[in-house]
């Protein structure tokens, strides 16, 4: 792998995540509601919002998916350059389609629309996977999963998920692909005569192209058609986000640094009354409201908060980690040491003991002093003549 | 044909006899027992044969005992055995047949030289097979035990059953003597073919056997002879299968006597040891179908085409085999066939119906050809299995071998049917009966084999016992086997100088005289009162008489229909009739074999010479070709259709069928064998097939499905 | 600018999310699994192997924060970093297992091990 490409990679894939990073949430946020929702507005949002669009057929589906079957085949097993050519032709086709065919897509005002970044995260995601299992150099592949993992990543945030989507590029990028890239380097096979780029056949040769395909794309197919269906079915969500934006006020409850802090900075004098149970905040008439104990006053009154009040991403993906699910952490860190543990036994080196080792290794004699000592008996020595 | 039926009414009202008499079974078996546990023991001694001897000779006396105190037929019930009862009022059915023992005269004749002669046998049989000691002797005797018990069951029994049951333990001791040189294959091959012969005249037994219990109700003779004495037996359910039983009982004496055209088993036979052939296959066994034509007369006479049947087989029988005789070289096998000729010579005695003529040639052909059988086994023995009597001449001059030959020449005398010996008495009643029932042409037609008889036999005495001293070892040189001091015979200085014939000892000369001074007693019963009028043939008409074979006794019941011969009784003429024909066969036979032997060869390349008549000799030579007209008419075929079944067997049995069943699971694996071929990633592509088809079956079947199981789920719970 | 601020990202200022969009997200990461799946079966490189099952926990995360993104549920999240933990396990273990094997044979290739046969 040429330095220099590898360098151009790297630049702009970071580049590009940098980009998306800084684009995302300006596009996921809503800039235009400041304060509290209007109450069409929540209506709007919290009502059952109807389904106002026709889903593909599934046989448009099941033609779609045999379309990027054929190009993932030829992609994967390619016969010449224009094999290449056509097949991604072919796959942009079927993904064009495929995005052209999904309701909303190309209508700008419609709601529900996906919205450009998900086009260009998608796109990059699916390309790259495509690249991956079709590149013949190991090492590629594992770059281009390192960009599914970032554009994975920019998704998170589309789907706001902030902490989540650094945890993947640390963890995923950071760590992990990082490791894949040690063990390539520590499996590579040296060139050889009837080998000289260093490249194996079986990297270069797919196995079973056509099997897998189709056994992929029938998958994708029904799980296609379930997510379609599905998805029309599932109507309406648990928890509508004006109140979930309500409950994550209450979260201050668990935080109570944070909620001094509040509270100093807009009620300087007044005193947080915590009850029996702890608990400061309340929501009343769908306001989320603080018990303070005013300067001066004896009987606690409510004060407002501000929905911008509640804790961000971050914290309360860290709160529902050790409040809610704490066992799982916990359990988490024993899977994670006992793997390291795992990957120590397994990949050490083994290195053969003589015999005389291991007795010296067990306190024993060695058997040179007995060989010596059985000389002398005149026992066994014919066997070792 | 009436049915004497004071003899009916006798047998009816059979008392119960003496239980001991039952040890006439149980001392063969206990001999056989006690040779299993010799066997085991592994005795080297003749041990074997002194027990055996010692049980026949026990059996023998109470053989003896049995008709001192025989007063009329009686029924001794040993235990029960078949004893089946079922239904109830017309439908009752009955199936009895227990192991009870019928004796009347007529079984004691047969078993008073059943266990006499076998006695005297297996005595000879002990020094006889000296040279197998510590090997087969104990089988030997262990066999001959067999046998006498099955003869015994055979002779004695009171119904169909055991007597089958003997008929079939006599065929296998004989399978087992025959076969005794069981590494000889010639010996296994004829032990083979006696089988087999018998087998088919088995099956005509138990079919009979069959018919008879269907048509009169039961197997047991006294009630047999009395349903059928009776004529209340149904004839319209089964006319045709009434008629079939005395042709099939028929067939059944003709596979054990070996008569046309089952009898070729029986020159083959003498691949046995010569003991065997004296006892089973010339004076006992063969005369198990003399005895069951005789003990099921009445049964004979079911059809009137039966008894003349007989006659024709026996006489046809009688004269093939003599002529075939005349041809033969081997003198043991000259022997063979003078054996299946003279059984033709009793079966036409009882197809004429003289039952007395034919048991007495029975009983005096027992002793003469067993004296014949054993002086040859004795030459044999002696000479190095050597039996061409072209390469043994004038022993009678050797040291040791007088009794040999003198005693040979009285079975000769006896049949050749030389005037008054025991031979020429028994044959005479049959060829006088022959004239005096009508059947003239088998009369004469016996009259020419008794001449032939006449010549073959002297052909043989001639030959070997007397002329010039000359003889060749045989092929079984085992004179060196046993030593040659234990038989002084240092100065039988003849031959070619190295080989020594050892005369036979003791226990040999001592049963040949013994037999032979039998052959000659055996002419006096025909001088003794038979104990009815008009009725020749003295003590054994007498024994006939008071049995199921009285029946067969045409001179009792038809005197005033006699036939004359010559303007004589034909009895009466007889005596000089076949004694000139006797006479005449004797003197050509000197002329040929002794005066001037070339004069045989000359005649012999005469006729060879000549191309009208060089196919007698050859043919005669050649046994008839009887053996390969079986061939060619019945083996080949067999062997054909065999083949062809085989192939069937193999081809589409083994084949189709169960290598087939056998070889589509194989296949069925092995084409999917490929799917387990160790790479990780084709099971996971099977995997992930797999569950893409559930996935399938989940999105696009089930909802199609769904409505129509709804719908019969509730089709049938509507129903229900 | 990137500030602190700008990066404060709450509930309450979160777009609408319709199913609509939940279900283009579900595509993605339907096809992504898909690919993955593909990749696992084609590819005879056991590192790459393990990559396409790395792609498809990433395909099934996307799924889970949509869903998490849909109901306004923290435990999509959550589960997200369990799925992250045991991806790094098995990466981990699997890698190693990886080195363990080229050591014997001195190939990446998944078909030289065909032991299973037997």
């Amino acid at each position: 792998m040429c330095p220099g490409k590898l360098v151009n990679f790297c630049t702009v894939s970071v580049a590009g995540f940098c980009t998306a990073v800084y684009l995302a949430p300006l596009h996921a946020t809503r800039t235009d509601r400041g304060g509290l929702p209007s109450e069409p507005d929540r209506d709007q949002a919290g009502g059952v919002r109807p389904v106002g669009h026709e889903w593909m057929a599934p046989s448009l589906l099941y033609t779609i998916s045999i379309l990027g079957a054929v190009a993932l085949y030829m992609l994967l097993r390619p016969r010449n350059v224009s094999w290449k050519i056509i097949g991604t032709l072919l796959g942009f086709a079927a993904f064009g389609w495929f995005l052209a065919e999904m309701p909303a897509v190309l209508a700008p005002d419609e709601e529900g629309r996906p919205g450009f970044f998900y086009l260009v995260f998608s796109l990059i995601s699916i390309g790259c996977a495509v690249r991956m299992i079709t590149h013949s150099k190991p090492v590629y592949s594992a770059l281009y999963f390192v960009l599914i993992v970032l554009s994975s990543a920019a998704m998170f945030l589309l789907l706001a998920a902030e902490f989540m989507a650094f945890a993947l590029v640390i963890i995923y990028a950071g760590a992990i692909l990082i490791t894949y890239m040690f063990v390539l380097m520590l499996a590579q096979q040296s060139p050889t005569a009837d080998d000289p780029t260093g490249q194996p056949e079986y990297d270069r040769m797919a196995r079973e192209p056509a099997a897998a395909a189709i056994v992929g794309f029938i998958l994708l197919a029904m799980l296609g058609n379930m997510a379609t269906d599905g998805v029309e079915s599932v109507g309406e969500p648990r928890v509508t986000a004006d109140r979930a934006a309500l409950e994550a006020v209450m979260d201050l409850n668990l935080m109570p640094l944070d909620l001094e802090e509040i509270v100093a900075e807009r009620y300087p004098d007044a005193v947080i009354d915590w009850d029996d149970n702890r608990e400061a905040v309340v929501i009343m008439d769908d306001r989320p409201m603080v018990r303070l104990i005013p300067e001066g006053a004896t009987s606690p009154e409510f004060f407002e908060l501000s929905l911008d009040d509640a804790p961000g991403n971050v914290q309360r993906v860290g709160l529902a980690l050790v409040a809610v699910f704490p066992v799982s952490l916990e359990l988490a860190g024993i899977i994670l040491l006992l793997a390291m543990f795992g990957a120590v036994v397994l990949a050490r080196r083994q290195i053969e003991l003589g015999e005389d080792e291991l007795r010296g290794m067990a306190g024993l004699r060695k058997i040179a002093d007995y060989d010596s000592s059985e000389e002398d008996a005149g026992e066994g020595g014919g066997d070792r003549a | 044909m009436t049915i004497e039926t004071t003899h009916m009414m006798m047998l009816a009202n059979t008392a119960a006899g003496p239980g001991w008499a039952g040890f006439i079974l149980w001392f063969p078996l206990i001999s056989l027992a006690l040779c299993g546990l010799w066997s085991i023991l592994r005795i080297k001694s003749k041990l074997p044969a002194w027990t055996t001897v010692g049980c026949l000779a026990l059996a023998f006396l109470t053989t003896v005992a049995l008709y001192v105190s025989y007063s009329e037929p009686v029924v001794i019930h040993l235990f029960d055995w078949f004893n089946l009862h079922w239904g109830s009022g017309a439908k009752a059915g009955s199936f009895v047949a227990n192991f009870s023992l019928y004796v009347d005269s007529l079984t004691l004749l047969w078993m008073l030289f059943v266990t006499g002669l076998g006695t005297l046998i297996a005595l000879y049989a002990s020094e006889y097979m000296e040279p197998d000691v510590g090997k087969g002797y104990t089988r030997f005797f262990a066999g001959v035990s067999v046998f006498l018990f099955a003869m015994s069951c055979l002779v004695m029994g009171d119904n169909l059953v055991l007597l089958y049951l003997g008929w079939e333990g006599v065929g296998f001791a004989s399978y087992w003597l025959i076969g005794y040189y069981y590494t000889k294959p010639s010996a296994v091959a004829a032990a083979k073919k006696a089988f087999i012969m018998n087998r088919i005249g088995d099956l005509g037994l138990a079919l009979a056997i069959w018919f008879i219990w269907l048509n009169f109700g039961t197997v047991e003779f006294a009630d047999l002879f009395a349903v059928i004495a009776s004529g209340a037996y149904h004839t319209e359910a089964g006319g045709w299968s009434i008629s079939a039983i005395p042709f099939l009982l028929m067939l059944g004496a003709f596979g054990k006597s070996a008569q046309i055209p089952l009898y070729v088993w029986l020159p083959d036979a003498m691949e046995g040891p010569t003991p065997v052939s004296a006892l089973i296959h010339a004076a006992t066994m063969v005369t198990a179908g003399v005895y069951l034509l005789c003990r099921m007369f009445p049964v004979m006479q079911l059809h009137e085409l039966a008894l003349p049947t007989v006659a024709w087989i026996g006489t046809s029988t009688a004269i093939l085999s003599a002529t075939i005789a005349l041809a033969q070289y081997d003198i043991k096998r000259i022997m063979a066939y003078s054996t299946v000729s003279q059984l033709g010579f009793m079966f036409a005695g009882v197809g004429v119906m003289t039952t007395a003529g034919a048991a007495y040639h029975v009983f005096t052909h027992a002793f003469f050809k067993a004296v014949l059988f054993l002086t040859c086994g004795a030459i044999m023995h002696g000479f190095a299995g050597q039996l061409d009597l072209r390469k043994l001449s004038g022993i009678m001059r050797l040291r040791g071998w007088k009794v040999v030959s003198v005693t040979m020449l009285i079975g000769c005398l006896c049949l050749a049917g030389f005037p008054l010996t025991s031979g020429y008495f028994s044959k005479d009643m049959i060829l006088a009966q022959a004239f005096t029932s009508g059947h003239s042409a088998v009369g004469w037609l016996l009259l020419f084999t008794a001449g032939l008889t006449a010549y073959y036999t002297f052909r043989v005495w001639f030959r070997v016992c007397i002329g010039p001293v000359h003889f060749e070892p045989g092929d079984e040189d085992h004179g060196d086997d046993h030593g040659h001091d234990d038989h002084g015979h240092g100065d039988h200085g003849h031959g070619d100088g190295k080989f020594h014939p050892h005369a036979p000892k003791w226990a040999v000369n001592f049963v040949l005289i013994a037999i032979t001074v039998g052959a000659i007693l055996a002419a006096i019963p025909y001088f003794m009162p038979s104990g009815e009028e008009g009725v020749k043939g003295g003590w054994v008409a007498s024994m006939t008489l008071d049995s199921s074979a009285r029946d067969g006794m045409y001179g009792v019941y038809a005197i005033e229909e006699k036939g004359k011969l010559f303007g004589a009784d034909p009895y009466n003429a007889m005596y000089f009739v076949s004694a000139a024909f006797g006479l005449v066969g004797i003197l050509i036979a000197w002329w040929l074999h002794l005066a001037n032997r070339k004069a045989a060869d000359a005649l012999r390349a005469k006729l060879l010479a000549n191309p009208l008549t060089r196919w007698l000799p050859t043919a005669m030579e050649n046994k008839w070709y009887v053996d390969e007209i079986y061939h060619v008419f019945v083996r080949a075929p067999l062997w054909v259709i065999g083949h062809a079944f085989a192939l069937i067997d193999r081809l589409f049995v083994d084949g189709l069928l169960v290598n087939g069943t056998g070889y589509l699971p194989r296949a069925v694996g092995r084409m999917f064998q490929p799917l387990q071929n160790g790479v990780l990633q084709s099971y996971a592509v099977l995997m992930a097939g797999g569950f893409a088809l559930v996935v399938v079956l989940i999105v696009l079947v089930m909802p199609w499905l769904q409505p129509i199981l709804a719908d019969w789920m509730a089709g049938t719970g509507g129903a229900g | 600018m990137m500030t602190a601020d700008s990066l404060h990202l709450t509930m309450a200022t979160l777009e609408p999310f319709s199913s609509l969009e939940l279900g283009h997200f579900i595509l993605t990461s339907a096809i992504l699994f898909a690919i993955g799946i593909i990749g696992f079966l084609t590819r005879r490189n056991m590192i790459v192997m393990f990559l396409c099952t790395e792609l498809m926990f990433q395909a099934a995360a996307i799924a889970m924060i949509a869903f998490g993104r849909f109901h306004m549920d923290l435990s999509g999240q959550v589960f997200v970093i369990f799925i992250l933990t045991v991806a790094a396990a098995e990466s981990a273990l699997a890698l190693a297992l990886v080195v363990l094997l080229f050591r014997r044979k001195e190939t990446l290739n998944a078909e030289a091990w065909t032991e299973l046969r037997e």
